[in-house]
C-alpha cells in the first residue's frame, strides 16, 4: 500500500557515492568560515522572514524534514534528500505523506527530538497553535494540509485535501526547518535553537551574527568547520574590498553584482566565482482596475515597449535571463522554452516592430505625440528595484508615455501597493523553491495576498489545481507551460527579467555549491571545509 | 552666581522636555511603523497578526499614553526593548556608546593637534603666501563632504596597501586597533581640525592687535615668546568654547563616516532605527545626544562665566 | 554692533568707488579669494541656468551600449552604469544642489529673521517660547534633525529643502535675536519710538534692514552646510530621489559598486560637491571680512 519513493532509493545511493569521494578527499576539521552580511535581518527566526539575509546565517543552525541535496547545484523534486526524516511515502492517491524520523537527535539545549516537534513546528505555520509567529510570511504553502499527525515519537503523516507531490519541494526548501516545541516563538527570533550542525552563539544587530560547530551533531563527521562568522557590512564595495584584501573567506552569497564581479576578478583573481540565477525575477505590476491601465489595450502597448534585452545589458552585461513567470532552462525545470517564448507578443527580438504595435495601440486609445500619457512608475527605494525603474521610464517614452518616478520608502511600499495606490509598480518576486505550487498560487491565484494586481482567471485557476495533482514531471511540464504562456498574454504581470548575482570565496573554502534556481535552500555549509 | 546656576539648570531640564516632545512627534509623523515595516519583508499583511503585533507593542495606544509610559519609563531608567531585536534598548545602545565615543574622541585629538598649530602659524605669518595655502587648505576641508574624503580614504588604502581597516570587536593587535580607529578619526577630524585652525587665526589676530601685546613687544620679547606664551593662551577661550560645542556636532560626520568604515557604533546605529522605525532606540538615542549637548553648552557657559570676568550671570 | 554704509566701508577701505563695476574690481583686489569664490559660485550658476545649452546629452537617458564607459572625447567624463552621461548629470545636478542649498538656506533665513526679530524685538514671553524653540532645535545635531525631517516628510525635492531649512532656522534666529537686541538700544531706534512709530514698523523700517550685514555674512556660510547636508542625506538614502541627478545620490549609488570599476562616478561628482562648498565657503569668508566690522583688520 506505500509506495516508497524512488528519491530515496536514489538519495541513498548518492549518499553513500559522497562518502566514497569524501575519503577520497580528505576534508581538514576546523576553522572559522568569515563571511560578510549585507545587511542587518529583523531577527533570526526563519519561519518570520522572507529574505534570505535570515536564510543564509541560520539555515546551518536547523535540520528540514527532507532537504535539497547541498552539492546539487538544481534543486528539483529529485534532489530531495532525508534530513530529520530517515524515509518518506505516500499513500496509494497521493493525499498522506508519512515520515518517519531519526531517533536520538538532540537539540542545542540538550532536549531530545521527537515528532511532536514536527507537528508544533507545522501547527504554528497553519496558525493552529496558541504560540503564535509574529508573523507568518509562508502560511499560504500549507493551504493544502489539512493536518500532520504524530503516530508515536518517531513518525509523522501530514494529511492533504488533495494530491499535491510538490508539497515535498516546498518541505525541502531552506524555509522550512523544524522548529523545537519547547522554545517560544520569541526566543527563536533572538537565540535560535535547532538541531543542525552550527549553534547559535550571538547575532549583534548591524555588527555580527556568529555560529559555533554542534558538536554532538548527529551527521557524524560533520559540520568540519569549527564556526561561521558573519560580519555585516551593507555598503558593499566596502564588504567587496574587505573580500579582495582577504579579510573575508566568503563574499555573502549572491549579493556580488556583475561590475563588483570584474573588480573581483581583476583584483582578486585567484577567487572562485558563480554567478548564476538566483530565481528573482524583475516584473511590473499594473494596476488594471483604474485609469488609465484598466484598458487592456493600454497594458499590452506597455508589454509590447519593453526592450528586455536593454534591461539586461545595462544591469547585468547580458548575464540575465529573459522569460515568463518560472526560471528560464537550462537551470531552471520549469521555464517556458524558447520557441515558445519568443511568441508572447513582446517577447519578439525585432523591438521596434514591437513597438511599432505598441504605438498604434496607444493611438486607438487617443495617445500620440502630442498627447502623451503621464504616469507615475512607483517603486521602493532600494537600486534594486530603483534602477530597472529608470530603464523603464526610458523605454516608455517610446510610446507616448511619460513616467515619473515615485519613490517608496520600503515602510510604506506594501501598504500603498495593498491600497492599489499605483499605476505602474515595479516589483521583485522572490521565489524560494523552482516550484509552479509556490509561484503560481501566490502570485496568481484569485484572493491571493499576494497577488498584489488581484489579477484572477478561474479557467487558469483550474489549470493549477490540476499540474499540482499531476505526478508525471513531463505531462506537469506541458500543463505549466500552457499557463505560463497564458499569464504573459494576459499581461497578468509582466516579467521583465530573471536576476542573476554572483557568490565568490576563496581558493581553500572548499565543498560550497551555489544552488542554480533558488537562493534561498543552500546554506546547511555543514559539508564546507577551508583547505588551509 | 548660585541664582544663575539653578535658573540655567532649570531652562536646560526645559529644553530637554521640550526634546523629547519634537523627538516623539516626529516620529509618530513618519509615515510607517516598525509593523509595516516588519509586514512588509513578508510581502502581505494579514490583518490580525498586524493588530496583535501592534497591541503587543503599544502601538495601538493613544499617542498621549504611549509618552507618558516612554518618559515615565525613561525616569525610572528604563528605556524599553528595542523593537526589532526584542532586547533591553539599554543593552543595544550602551555596547556602542564606546566605539563611537573612541572614534569621537580620537578625531578630536586629531582635530586639535593640527588645528591649532596650523591656525597659529597662519596667524603670525598673516597674508603671506603660506597664511593663504593655509586658509585655502582648511577651506576645502570644511568643503569635502565627509564621506567622500573617507571614499577616498578608502580608495588609497586599497591603492597603497591593498587592504582596508576594517573594524572588529577584538583586534589582534594595539596596531590593529589603532589604525582600526584612527583612520576613520582622521576622516572626521579633518573637518573639525579646519574649523578649529581657522578659529584659532582668526582668534589669535585679535588678541595680536590687543595692547598687551603691544606692551610686551615695547619690553623687548620676543616673537616667539609673544605668538606662543602671551597670545596664545588668552586666544584659546573661544577656540576652546567651540571645541566644546564640536565634540558634540562630531555626530553628523560620525553618521556617515560610520556607514563609510562599516564602525558598529550609536551613530551608524541609529540611522539603522530611524529606517526600521525602531521608536524606543530612536527616542533613546537621540534623548541621549541632546542630553550631551545640552550638558557641554551648559558646562561651556559655566567655563565662560569663570574664565571672562566680563560676562555678567544673567541671560 | 553699528550699522554699514557700504559705500563709505568701501571708501574708508581706500577704494575709488565710481561705479559698480569698479567697486567690484576693487573687491576682487582686495580679497582675491573671494573673487576665486565668486568665480566658481558663477561657473555653477551659470551651468543651473543653462543647462540646456552646455551639454549634449539628456541626463537622464539611458543606454547599454555605454554602461560605465570610462572619460572620453565625447563623454568627457564617462558615463554611469545606466549608461548615463556624467558630463550632463553633473550640470543638471548643479540646479539641485543650488536649489536645495539656496531653496533652504532662504526659507532658513526667512523663518530664521521672522523669528530673530520677534524675539529680540518683542521681548517678553514671545522671547521666552522662541528662546528655547532655538535651544530646543539647536540641541540636536543638524544631520540628525534633517535625518528624521526627511524620513518623516517622504524622499522629494521640496521636501529635502524643508527637512534642511528647518535645521538651520535656529542658527539664524540666535544671530538676528543678538543683532536685534542691540539695535533697539541705539538711537535712531529709540527716536523711531519716540515719535510714536510702531512696534511693527520699526521692525521693518529699521531694525531688518540693519541686519543684513550679519544675515549675509550666515546666510553664505549656512549655503555651503545646506549643500553638504543635502549631499549627506542623498547619500544615506534619503533626500533627493533618482532619476535626479543629485551629486549626493549619484556618489551614494556609485560608492556602493563603482568605487575600483569605475572611479570616475566617485571621483566627479564629489569634486562638484566640494568646488561648490568651497565656492560658497570663500564667497562666506570675504563677506564676513566685508560686512562685519569686527573682523576687520
Amino acid at each position: 500500500m506505500l509506495v516508497i519513493h524512488r528519491s530515496v532509493v536514489l538519495a541513498t545511493a548518492l549518499l553513500l557515492g559522497m562518502s566514497v569521494i569524501d575519503a577520497a578527499f580528505a576534508q581538514k576539521q576546523g576553522g572559522i568560515l568569515k563571511m560578510y552580511h549585507r545587511d542587518s535581518p529583523a531577527s533570526a527566526s526563519i519561519h518570520e522572514e522572507a529574505t534570505y539575509s535570515t536564510n543564509i546565517p541560520f539555515m546551518g543552525v536547523f535540520n528540514n524534514l527532507v532537504m535539497y541535496k547541498q552539492d546539487v547545484a538544481q534543486n528539483s523534486l529529485e534532489s530531495i534528500v532525508p534530513d530529520l526524516a530517515t524515509s518518506w511515502s505516500w499513500n496509494a492517491d497521493h493525499t498522506k505523506l508519512t515520515f518517519k524520523l531519526r531517533d536520538g537527535v538532540k537539540w542545542h539545549d540538550g532536549k531530545p527530538f521527537t515528532a511532536n516537534d514536527v507537528k508544533c513546528t507545522f501547527d504554528m505555520l497553519m496558525g493552529k497553535s496558541s504560540a503564535k509567529f509574529r508573523k507568518n510570511p509562508r502560511k499560504n504553502w500549507y493551504e493544502n494540509v489539512t493536518d500532520v499527525a504524530v503516530n508515536g515519537d518517531f513518525e509523522a503523516t501530514f494529511s492533504l485535501k488533495r494530491p499535491q507531490p510538490a508539497l515535498l519541494a516546498l518541505l525541502a526548501s531552506g524555509y522550512t526547518p523544524v522548529y523545537p516545541c519547547h522554545v517560544s516563538p520569541a526566543e527563536m527570533r533572538t537565540h535560535p535553537i535547532g538541531t543542525g550542525p552550527f549553534k547559535f552563539v550571538e547575532f549583534k544587530a548591524n555588527e555580527s551574527i556568529k555560529l559555533t560547530r554542534n558538536p554532538d551533531y548527529w551527521k557524524k563527521g560533520r559540520p568540519f568547520l569549527d564556526g561561521i562568522e558573519f560580519t555585516i557590512i551593507p555598503n558593499r564595495s566596502t564588504a567587496i574590498l574587505a573580500f579582495i584584501s582577504g579579510k573575508f573567506d566568503m563574499t555573502f552569497p549572491t549579493e556580488v553584482s556583475i561590475p563588483l564581479l570584474k573588480d573581483v576578478k581583476s583584483q582578486a583573481p585567484q577567487a572562485v566565482c558563480k554567478v548564476v540565477p538566483t530565481n528573482v525575477s524583475t516584473n511590473l505590476i499594473v494596476n488594471r482596475d483604474s485609469p488609465p491601465f484598466d484598458n487592456p489595450d493600454l497594458r499590452m502597448a506597455m508589454a509590447m515597449t519593453l526592450d528586455r534585452k536593454a534591461f539586461v545589458d545595462i544591469l547585468f552585461e547580458g548575464q540575465a535571463d529573459i522569460g515568463g513567470t518560472m526560471l528560464p532552462p537550462p537551470q531552471g525545470v520549469w521555464g517556458l522554452p524558447p520557441e515558445i517564448l519568443k511568441t508572447i507578443p513582446g517577447y519578439g527580438p525585432d523591438v521596434k516592430k514591437n513597438r511599432d504595435e505598441a504605438r498604434k495601440l496607444m493611438q486607438k486609445a487617443g495617445y500620440g505625440p502630442n498627447k502623451r500619457l503621464k504616469v507615475k512608475v512607483s517603486t521602493r527605494n532600494i537600486p534594486v528595484y530603483r534602477d530597472p525603474a529608470v530603464i523603464l521610464i526610458d523605454q516608455l517614452k517610446e510610446i507616448y508615455i511619460d513616467g515619473e518616478l515615485d519613490v517608496v520608502e520600503t515602510a510604506n511600499w506594501f501598504s500603498k501597493v495593498a491600497r492599489k495606490d499605483y499605476a505602474i509598480g515595479l516589483n521583485l518576486t522572490g521565489n524560494a523553491v523552482d516550484d509552479p505550487d509556490q509561484a503560481f498560487y501566490e502570485n496568481y491565484a484569485c484572493g491571493s495576498e499576494r497577488n498584489y494586481t488581484k489579477y484572477c482567471n478561474r479557467d487558469l485557476e483550474k489549470l493549477f489545481d490540476q499540474q499540482s495533482m499531476e505526478p508525471d514531471m513531463d505531462k506537469r511540464k506541458k500543463l505549466v507551460w500552457e499557463i505560463d504562456k497564458k499569464l504573459q498574454e494576459d499581461v497578468a504581470r509582466p516579467i521583465i527579467f530573471h536576476i542573476h548575482a554572483g557568490t565568490c570565496w576563496q581558493p581553500y573554502v572548499k565543498g560550497v555549491t551555489v544552488m542554480v534556481n533558488s537562493s534561498y535552500n543552500g546554506y546547511r555549509y555543514e559539508d564546507v571545509w577551508l583547505d588551509k | 552666581m548660585t541664582a544663575y546656576l539653578v535658573r540655567r539648570f532649570l531652562l536646560m531640564l526645559l529644553t530637554l522636555a521640550g526634546i523629547s516632545v519634537i523627538v516623539f512627534v516626529l516620529l509618530r509623523i513618519v509615515p510607517g511603523n516598525i509593523v509595516d515595516i516588519l509586514f512588509d519583508a513578508a510581502g502581505f499583511v494579514d490583518p490580525a497578526d498586524k493588530a496583535r503585533l501592534e497591541a503587543e507593542l503599544g502601538l495601538d495606544k493613544s499617542i498621549l499614553v504611549q509618552y507618558a509610559s516612554w518618559i515615565g519609563g525613561l525616569l525610572r531608567g528604563d528605556l524599553g526593548f528595542s523593537y526589532v531585536s526584542e532586547k533591553p534598548a539599554l543593552a543595544e545602545i550602551l555596547p556602542r556608546i564606546p566605539i563611537t565615543a573612541r572614534l569621537a574622541g580620537l578625531a578630536l585629538v586629531f582635530s586639535i593637534l593640527i588645528g591649532v598649530p596650523l591656525g597659529v602659524i597662519s596667524a603670525v605669518k598673516q597674508n603671506t603666501g603660506l597664511d593663504y595655502a593655509l586658509r585655502v587648505l582648511s577651506l576645502s576641508g570644511l568643503s569635502m563632504p565627509a564621506f567622500w574624503l573617507g571614499l577616498l580614504i578608502l580608495m588609497a588604502f586599497v591603492a597603497a596597501f591593498g587592504s582596508i581597516p576594517i573594524y572588529s570587536d577584538a583586534p589582534k593587535s594595539f596596531w590593529d586597533s589603532l589604525v582600526m580607529y584612527s583612520v576613520p578619526a582622521a576622516a572626521v577630524g579633518f573637518r573639525s581640525s579646519a574649523l578649529i585652525m581657522r578659529l584659532t587665526r582668526s582668534s589669535m589676530l585679535e588678541v595680536l592687535r590687543q595692547d598687551f601685546i603691544r606692551t610686551a613687544r615695547s619690553k623687548g620679547a620676543s616673537e616667539n615668546s609673544i605668538n606662543y606664551h602671551h597670545a596664545l593662551r588668552n586666544a584659546m577661550l573661544p577656540v576652546v568654547t567651540v571645541i566644546g560645542i564640536e565634540a558634540a556636532f562630531l555626530i553628523g560626520g560620525l553618521i556617515v563616516t560610520e556607514t563609510v568604515f562599516n564602525i558598529p557604533g550609536v551613530a551608524r546605529f541609529l540611522v539603522e532605527a530611524i529606517r526600521w522605525r525602531d521608536y524606543p532606540i530612536v527616542q533613546n538615542l537621540v534623548m541621549f545626544i541632546a542630553v550631551i549637548v545640552v550638558v557641554i553648552n551648559f558646562l561651556v557657559d559655566l567655563l565662560y562665566a569663570a574664565l571672562d570676568p566680563r560676562i555678567k550671570y544673567s541671560d | 554692533m553699528q550699522t554699514v554704509d557700504y559705500d563709505a566701508e568701501l571708501a574708508r577701505a581706500g577704494a575709488h568707488v565710481e561705479g559698480r563695476w569698479s567697486a567690484a574690481r576693487f573687491l576682487a583686489r582686495r580679497y582675491p579669494l573671494g573673487a576665486i569664490g565668486a568665480a566658481i559660485m558663477a561657473v555653477f550658476v551659470f551651468a543651473a541656468l543653462f543647462a540646456e545649452f552646455i551639454t549634449i546629452y539628456d541626463p537622464l537617458a539611458t543606454n547599454s551600449a555605454l554602461s560605465l564607459a570610462p572619460p572620453s572625447a565625447v563623454h568627457w567624463m564617462g558615463a554611469d552604469n545606466f549608461g548615463r552621461d556624467v558630463y550632463s548629470r553633473i550640470v543638471y545636478g548643479a540646479r539641485i544642489s543650488l536649489a536645495v542649498g539656496i531653496g533652504a538656506t532662504a526659507l532658513g533665513c526667512l523663518f530664521g529673521v521672522a523669528l530673530g526679530l520677534l524675539s529680540g524685538y518683542l521681548l517678553g514671553w514671545v522671547d521666552l517660547v522662541v528662546q528655547r524653540l532655538i535651544d530646543i532645535l539647536q540641541a540636536l545635531p543638524l544631520l540628525v534633525l534633517a535625518l528624521v525631517m526627511s524620513a518623516a516628510l517622504g524622499p522629494s525635492l521640496q521636501n529635502t529643502i524643508v527637512a534642511i531649512a528647518i535645521p538651520l532656522i535656529p542658527y539664524v534666529a540666535r544671530v538676528i535675536r543678538a543683532n536685534t537686541l542691540a539695535l533697539r538700544e541705539l538711537p535712531f531706534v529709540e527716536a523711531a519710538r519716540a515719535i510714536g512709530m510702531s512696534d511693527l514698523r520699526i521692525a521693518m523700517r529699521h531694525v531688518l534692514p540693519n541686519t543684513l550685514a550679519p544675515l549675509i555674512v550666515l546666510a553664505t556660510a549656512q549655503l555651503g552646510s545646506a549643500i553638504l547636508t543635502e549631499a549627506a542625506l542623498s547619500f544615506l538614502g534619503l533626500g533627493i530621489p533618482e532619476p535626479f541627478p543629485s551629486w549626493g545620490r549619484m556618489l551614494s549609488e556609485s560608492a556602493a559598486e563603482y568605487v575600483r570599476t569605475a572611479p570616475w562616478l566617485v571621483i566627479f561628482p564629489g569634486i562638484a560637491i566640494s568646488l561648490v562648498v568651497f565656492g560658497t565657503n570663500l564667497l562666506g569668508d570675504a563677506a564676513r571680512d566685508l560686512l562685519d566690522p569686527r573682523q576687520r583688520s
